[in-house]
């Protein structure tokens, strides 16, 4: 098992930052069952898929890997891989403060207006974990609504905790042309 | 000669030549001219028909059928002439009757005539395709006399008159109107119609247009309404008396467009009088008769029912939310009661039992009953009222009318989940406190609920009555088996309650005294020596006590009280004070329940068996207990104990109403499961409507709540999102 110092270690050698998330890309590769280890197989497996033997070929590969998150569909399968990656071994559901810190990370490049304020109506309003449904369904709401909430249909089968943050964002009177 | 010319009988030309005499057909016909003359001269007596037939036969025979028949015409014509002058020349009232008298005299000489042409009328007139005799002799009437320019206006202009002396109260010969329009329709139903009806209809709607409008400024709703129905017969009447019964459903329209359509919302809506105010002082004629009227014509019914409607729900609304009648629930059923009783009335009696009423009113009371969320327990406690005193003394009949009330507002609940639950808690303690007036009473309204809602619905109950018997076993068991042990101890009678069948309890501490431990020891062992394996614990906060209590001068008295008083109580046998934390020690009782027990014994009036150091009306932690010596009562048996269902307190309304959601939560999910495993495939609005369909009869399920549901249901795997359509939900064997 690589654990926690064998991943700094390979960090190093990558010449990436941990929190990276590369590194969540890597680990998708490699279908790691959860953060901050990898299990011998799921190693090679990575690196079987990502062709990759040596240290300076993975070195090479990483801008490419990045640039896998711009890949709609790619980006989908990371993002639904992120939620059994990142939660606590054992759990069903993702602690809010690690989901809102992997949705940080995940949408920092993406433009996504409203992620500030989901963060800010969990903390307030919900303080617990956060389901996958949540989670997977969250991706869609984001791609598929727009900031203005035009096309955001109340009859269609959101998770209701999507159908309280569109009602908090009512509440406070962010959408329309309020939002950039 | 007879009629009918059967082919056996047929009477032949004369076999040898005839010599025609050229002026022959002018001759014949001169003599049946002449006849005709006589018959319109009322001479015909002098004449043979059997001579006058003949000459018509021979004329058709030798072909002067033609001339016959153009002789006829003229006339015929030129003394209808004559008829049409005289008729013409009559006098005001005269006028009808001469018209009468010739049209009569017309007929009769029109039979006699057609009589004698009959060969004709048989075979030269059906092989020219000419209007027969008899036709023709009408249409003469019609064209000559009829519409002669002179009497058709005026025939009109004084039919239509009468029938106006008549409206305004005179009378007028009705037999005389009955054969004039008789003589119209027989003339051709377009004459009766364009000559007469046309006309009568329009100066009718004019008559009552103009009457409706008087009537409406001067009279109120009930008054308006008698003088409708009173013209309306009056029409019908006038029908069946001298015009054409086809003309009554046209006629009958014109009054009740008139005087019921055009004013049909002012009646309904007029002040004082109206719709609501009859219905409020249960004007059960006048209501009927509106409602017949209204009948007639379309959306009048309609019109009735949506005020009714809309005042009973405004009325069933400001029941419901008005805070003084609120408080005593068992006065506020009783007044829904008496609301629909009488709109029951009211339908019955009035309105013909007519079922869109009905339905009106059943939908009125769906809606205002279910706005206020605590109708539920206001029914339970109802019927608990009932059931504990209320049908005392009552017959058998009677207690099922009662009950079959009940039942019937139990319908009209959505929530009827919330109903089951209060209940269970009511009748738990009816049971319990052995205070119900009728066991047949109890289990007919099981029955009643289990007929509506099914076996589920009330299996518990059952298992409560069930459990009450089986008690009243153990316990002749445990006598019999213990009876000498006891000698001069407490009595004990226990009820054993099987969980899950009773409302659940929250189990309370409670430290009995010491002299009754023994006894519950030896029927604990008894109990579990006959049922192995099962586990008994003592409900201290639903049981009862009667303590034999001597005071100060010697006064004695049989006290019942709630088991808590009885811990309470017993202590005093050893200290005469005692401060609230010390009770507080040795009883263990909670404190809530512990300040309420205290309450009943210190600080009621009458039933004050404990004095209180200080003497307020509240339990503070510092105040101290005395046994009051000084207590009296004129009854012998005092009752201290509350057993009485009571309306909840709002805090206790609320961890009720959290209850009932939460009891709800599983009943969903199962629901969505069934719907899913049958279906396998389903989209989110679908599952809402079956849910909501499957679960209507106990309650009205909130979509946000399902929608949770079905979030937890994909979060322990029982189902999932369809991977092409979000909004499609799979089920996961």
């Amino acid at each position: 098992m690589i654990l926690v110092d064998g991943i700094t270690l390979l960090c190093n050698d990558l010449e990436v930052d941990p929190q990276d998330i590369i590194m969540l890309v890597i680990s998708w590769h490699m279908n790691a069952s959860t953060m901050c280890e990898y299990s011998k197989m799921e190693f090679l497996r990575g690196l079987q898929e990502l062709s990759v033997d040596t240290v300076e070929k993975f070195r090479d590969k990483i801008s490419y890997i990045r640039s896998e998150l711009n890949d709609e569909k790619k980006f989908h399968d990371i993002y639904n891989f992120a939620f059994s990656w990142a939660k606590e071994k054992g759990q069903k559901s993702m602690a809010l403060d690690t989901a809102i810190g992997m949705w940080r990370l995940l949408f920092a490049e993406k433009k996504c207006p409203l992620l500030d304020h989901w963060c800010q109506f969990l903390q307030t309003r919900h303080n617990k974990a956060i389901s996958r449904d949540t989670w997977s369904q969250l991706l869609e709401f984001f791609n598929k609504v727009d900031t203005g909430l035009e096309n955001y249909d109340a009859e269609g089968a959101w998770p209701y905790l999507i159908d309280e943050f569109v009602e908090y964002l009512n509440e406070n009177g962010i959408n329309h042309s309020k939002m950039e | 000669m007879s009629a009918q010319k059967k082919k056996a009988f047929q009477i032949e030309a004369f076999k040898h030549r005839v010599v025609v005499d050229p002026k022959y057909a002018e001759k014949t016909w001169k003599i049946l001219e002449h006849a005709i003359h006589e018959i319109y001269n009322h001479n015909a007596s002098g004449l043979s028909f059997e001579e006058l037939y003949r000459n018509a036969y021979n004329m058709v025979l030798h072909k002067f059928g033609e001339k016959l028949y153009s002789g006829l015409v003229t006339t015929m014509t030129s003394h209808l002439k004559e008829i049409s002058n005289s008729i013409e020349a009559a006098q005001g009232g005269l006028f009808l009757d001469e018209l009468n008298r010739k049209w009569a005299e017309h007929n009769k000489a029109l039979q006699m005539i057609r009589d004698i042409l009959m060969y004709m009328d048989r075979t030269f007139i059906p092989n020219t395709h000419k209007t027969p005799v008899h036709e023709l002799g009408l249409n003469l009437w019609r064209d000559v006399v009829i519409h002669s320019h002179a009497i058709q206006s005026r025939l009109q202009a004084i039919l239509l008159e009468n029938v106006r002396r008549e409206r305004s109260g005179e009378v007028i010969d009705r037999g005389l109107m009955r054969s004039i329009t008789k003589m119209l329709m027989d003339l051709g139903p377009s004459v009766y119609q364009d000559d007469f009806e046309k006309h009568f209809l329009e100066v009718s709607a004019d008559f009552y247009r103009l009457e409706s409008q008087e009537f409406i400024e001067s009279c109120d709703c009930g008054e308006y309404l008698k003088k409708a129905e009173r013209r309306l017969n009056e029409e019908i009447e006038r029908v069946s008396h001298y015009l054409d019964t086809r003309s009554e459903v046209k006629i009958t329209n014109v009054v009740e467009t008139e005087m019921i359509e055009s004013h049909m919302h002012r009646l309904v809506h007029m002040e004082n009088s109206g719709l609501i105010n009859m219905i409020v002082d249960e004007k059960f004629e006048d209501l009927g008769r509106m409602y017949c009227l209204f009948r007639r014509v379309s959306n009048g019914l309609v019109l009735i029912r949506d005020v009714m409607t809309s005042f009973i729900r405004d009325t069933g609304k400001q029941l419901l939310t008005d805070p003084e009648r609120l408080k005593d629930p068992v006065d506020f059923v009783q007044h829904l009661l008496d609301l629909k009783d009488k709109y029951d009335k009211i339908i019955t009696s009035a309105f013909r039992n007519d079922k869109t009423f009905q339905n009106a009113l059943n939908s009125s009371f769906e809606y205002f009953i279910n706005l206020n969320s605590r109708s539920p327990e206001f029914i339970s406690l109802f019927v608990d009222d009932k059931l504990r005193k209320g049908l005392r003394g009552v017959t058998e009949e009677d207690v099922e009318l009662v009950l079959d009330k009940v039942m019937m507002l139990f319908r009209y609940l959505q929530e009827k989940d919330v109903f089951e639950k209060y209940y269970k808690q009511h009748l738990a303690k009816r049971l319990l406190s052995g205070k119900s007036v009728s066991d047949d009473a109890e289990r007919s309204l099981i029955v009643k609920l289990k007929t509506e809602c099914g076996y589920q619905f009330t299996s518990k109950l059952e298992g409560m009555f069930t459990d009450m018997k089986t008690s009243q076993d153990t316990m002749q068991g445990f006598h019999a088996s213990h009876g000498s042990d006891i000698g001069d101890g407490p009595m004990l009678s226990v009820q054993v309650l099987t969980t899950g069948s009773w409302p659940t309890q929250p189990i309370t501490t409670c430290n009995l005294p010491a002299e009754i431990l023994g006894i519950c020891e030896k029927f604990r062992n008894y109990y579990l020596g006959t049922h192995t394996g099962r586990r008994l614990s003592w409900q201290t906060n639903m049981g009862t006590a009667d303590l034999k209590a001597t005071f100060g001068k010697g006064q004695k008295h049989e006290l019942n009280v709630s088991t808590y008083q009885m811990c309470v109580l017993m202590l005093f046998n050893d200290a005469d004070r005692l401060s609230y934390k010390e009770i507080e020690q040795v009883t263990e009782i909670p404190t809530s329940d512990l300040k309420r027990c205290l309450q009943s014994l210190a600080c009621v009036k009458g039933k004050n068996v404990l004095r209180k150091e200080p003497m307020s009306k509240d339990i503070a932690d510092t105040d101290t207990f005395l046994f009051n010596d000084k207590y009296t009562s004129k009854f012998f048996k005092v009752k201290i104990g509350t057993v009485a269902a009571q309306r909840e307190s709002e805090p206790e309304n609320q961890e009720t109403r959290q209850r009932v959601e939460e009891d709800r939560k599983p009943q969903i999910e199962a629901a969505i499961v069934r719907i899913m495993k049958a279906r396998r495939v389903l989209d989110h609005n679908n599952i809402v409507a079956e849910v909501t369909k499957q679960l209507q009869s106990r309650f009205l399920p909130n979509p946000v709540v399902i929608k949770k549901r079905i979030e937890s249901l994909i979060e322990r795997e029982f189902l999932e999102r369809d991977k092409g359509d979000r909004k499609l939900y799979r089920y996961l064997a």
